[in-house]
């Protein structure tokens, strides 16, 4: 720590907040360790953490109640227990994307994948298009789909990387759990409705779909098929929770960092936008809350919501 | 304060050449990048076009804290006439230019650079690295003025550093 600065209460101008994967089915967080990545290059976290960007308007709750025991006579206060452990956080994107849509509406986010002509209208997207199988030499940024579906696509195009849905039940999605089946479906596409491993195509050549990004699930396997995206929805209604592991990040002027580190947090509101003027315009700000569950620290073994670190610049 | 005025100066100046290495003025002889302090030169190079004149106007000092915190408002003013090439024409243009490369440089992550002493340098000496840094906000631009043949404008910068013990 720099001794000069050290009794100074860090001067932040912005909040950055990075989310990694939960894997839902094991209860396995993300965890972040900031005494080894806590002075991370902002623009460039580590794999598996996503930077979502600046956020404002950044709150933090603790509804962590606290007791007193009482006894004697008169009764005075003996000592204080924790009945109840809880927190909240809440803030507002300050960009507008997949990730940033899916984890403001607060369950389930639907890729609307392209239609077939004439099929029957439905609320979150008509009968898909039928994906396109991947060939062999396909990566997390490279799509090879052979040059007669590659003409199917163009750049700039959104598209989905997923398996088939064959009538599993439970979590979906690969690299992030999208969506949780609680009964069999029918629909084969259903899997890349939900899946958040999306990429927007930035070249085509040569059979190969190129990636502006890697897919979150990294290299495909051979059982994912690729679909076109028009655009994204989410309902109003849906019953799955998002659940993410989360960093936030304040930088002081002094280089020195505050981290909020929420290995589980799972979403505790519906979707929902705020507006802010700008030059007579409305700008809708996606705004987000989530309840932070617990972990246990390997350390002492306490069950702890959120991890506070400050680290001084270097 | 003097500290943070000079490495201000230094860190905008350093960032300015890089964006456009072109922007370059003539100064008592030199080529330099095209920024100055109004306060360093002589009085007769204030009203320089196609650069960048620091002015440090407002200042204050808040005591309350463990490190007086020490603010200082710079104002940047700038002025073109456009080229003569063009007849003048282009200065709208020239402008909006000087507006950009400004911009850039001081809204540029990080906005904060580690305060240096220069008071060795009147004795032959290196500048100092000190303990603390000088850290600024964005750029507010003013509106822009007709003078004469030239447009102008001024932008404002709050900067920012711990006064720290001993520092002039």
């Amino acid at each position: 720590m720099n001794v000069t600065t050290g009794t100074m209460p860090p001067a932040v101008r912005r909040i950055r907040a990075y989310f990694a994967p939960v894997n839902r089915s094991a209860q396995q967080p993300t965890i972040f360790d900031p005494a080894q990545q806590g002075l991370f290059d902002l623009s460039a976290p580590a794999a598996p953490w996503i930077d979502l960007g600046w956020i404002s308007a950044f709150t933090r709750k603790s509804g962590t109640k606290i007791d007193a025991l009482r006894a004697g006579a008169p009764t005075t206060v003996q000592m204080q227990s924790r009945s109840e452990i809880e927190a909240t956080v809440s803030f507002q994107f300050s960009s507008w994307g997949k990730l940033q849509m899916a984890l403001a509406s607060g369950t389930q986010q639907m890729n609307l994948l392209a239609a077939q002509q004439g099929v029957a209208a439905a609320g979150s997207g008509g009968t898909a298009v039928a994906a396109v199988a991947l060939e062999s030499g396909s990566t997390a940024t490279v799509l090879q789909v052979g040059t007669t579906a590659a003409a199917g696509f163009s750049v700039g195009e959104l598209v989905v990387v997923d398996v088939d849905y064959t009538g599993q039940t439970g979590f979906v999605g690969s690299g992030v759990s999208g969506a949780y089946v609680k009964s069999a479906l029918t629909d084969v596409d259903y899997v890349r409705r939900v899946s958040l491993n999306v990429g927007r195509v930035n070249a085509i050549q040569d059979g190969a779909l190129t990636l502006e990004s890697a897919l979150i699930a990294g290299m495909p396997t051979a059982a994912m098929k690729v679909s076109g995206v028009v655009g994204f929805c989410d309902r109003e209604g849906s019953t799955f929770f998002q659940e993410w592991s989360a960093l936030f990040v304040a930088e002081g002027q002094q280089g020195e960092r505050t981290l909020w580190h929420y290995p589980r947090l799972q979403a505790m509101t519906s979707v929902g936008e705020v507006a802010a003027a700008a030059g007579g315009l409305e700008s809708l700000r996606q705004s987000a809350a989530f309840r932070a569950l617990p972990v246990k620290d390997p350390v002492d073994g306490e069950n702890v919501v959120c991890f506070r670190s400050f680290v001084a610049g270097s | 304060m003097q500290n943070a005025k000079d490495t201000f100066y230094e860190a905008l100046r350093s960032r300015i050449a890089a964006g456009n290495p072109e922007r370059t003025i003539v100064l008592r002889g030199q080529v330099r990048p095209g920024v100055l302090v109004e306060e360093n030169e002589l009085v007769t190079t204030v009203t320089m076009p196609d650069c960048l004149r620091l002015r440090w106007d407002e200042a204050s000092v808040d005591a309350a804290n463990a490190m007086p915190l020490v603010a200082l408002r710079c104002e940047i003013l700038y002025e073109t006439a456009g080229t003569a090439g063009n007849g003048g024409m282009d200065r709208g243009r020239a402008l909006a230019a000087m507006d950009a490369e400004l911009a850039a440089a001081v809204n540029a992550c990080p906005q904060f650079v580690v305060k240096q002493s220069y008071a060795a340098l009147a004795s032959g000496g290196s500048t100092v690295a000190m303990n603390t840094n000088v850290w600024w906000g964005d750029v507010a631009f003013g509106t822009a003025q007709v003078k004469a043949d030239r447009v102008a404008r001024t932008a404002t910068v709050m900067v920012m550093s711990y006064q720290e013990a001993g520092e002039l």
